[in-house]
């Protein structure tokens, strides 16, 4: 029954890629929430979350991102999202995340903006 | 125009974690079974989860179960129809407040939307709630330009 999310975590030179795998709901909310406050604490400042794996979410992990996204606005950073299902991205334009986060359609669209290629 | 009951399921689920997950693959699979499109059955699993979700975090229910019912129709030739009930014997909550609050509050505050996504991912939704218990009655229309028949 339990959709366990996993992350992995690429760093780049300007920030780092997270590669979501799962369900996020609260659990998986918290999940990326360590692994991007780990980064934050590292001094990064530009994360993609790439949420090519995951097609469900709920609001309870949505407003755990967007805690990511506040804290990481009070850093002077910035958290963007890419490879989103249409559903997902019409629940992030809901809940407001679209408001405080850009939205890629492709992650090399997304690394391309963001300066995140390894080179 | 002539509708007919193609696929009626009944489920008695426990609240535990992730459990909405295992409803809304329920509901998915009878909407697959009756044509219904991969992105519709999307936004209706996304709305059963945060129907789910409410009555396990918000029901305070002793018998800690959610009762659904999911029933799938056709209304002409690929118009699929899923009606579906989520109950649960708890509580109740206050609707009207509810709603102001998320008004109220806006994009700051982060939790308490999970009403606002099944309006946005559903055709209808019908939400009755008393200290009895709350039921949600939500639809979804594989082409609602088509209509429905109530």
């Amino acid at each position: 029954m339990t959709e366990e999310l996993r992350v992995v975590v690429e760093r780049r030179p300007a920030g780092a890629i997270l590669y979501t795998r799962g369900y996020i709901n609260n659990v998986g909310g918290e999940e990326i929430a360590n692994r991007a406050y780990e980064l934050m604490d590292d001094n990064v400042r530009a994360i993609l979350l790439n949420l090519r794996e995951t097609k469900i979410v709920n609001s309870i992990g949505i407003s755990i991102l967007i805690e990511i996204i506040e804290k990481m606005m009070d850093k002077g950073g910035r958290i963007s999202f890419c490879c989103l299902t249409p559903v997902i991205h019409k629940t992030f334009q809901i809940m407001g995340l679209a408001n405080y986060a850009t939205i890629f359609d492709s992650e090399d669209a997304a690394l391309k903006e963001l300066n995140l290629h390894n080179q | 125009m002539t509708t007919t009951a193609e696929r009626q399921m009944e489920l008695t689920l426990p609240m535990v974690a992730d459990i909405e997950i295992a409803a809304a693959r329920a509901a998915g699979n009878l909407a697959r079974e009756i044509g219904m499109s991969a992105e519709k059955i999307d936004e209706m699993a996304h709305a059963i989860i945060e129907a789910c979700i409410n009555a396990r975090e918000h029901s305070c229910c002793v018998d800690n179960r959610i009762y659904l019912r999911f029933v799938g129709t056709l209304q002409g030739v690929g118009n699929p129809r899923v009606d579906i009930w989520i109950t649960d014997h708890g509580r109740g909550f206050d609707l009207i407040e509810a709603r102001t609050r998320r008004q109220k509050l806006g994009t700051a505050y982060k939790r308490g939307r999970g009403i606002q996504l099944m309006e946005a991912h559903m055709d209808e939704v019908e939400i009755i709630t008393s200290a009895e218990g709350t039921t949600v009655h939500m639809v979804k229309l594989e082409n609602a330009k088509a209509g429905n028949h109530d």
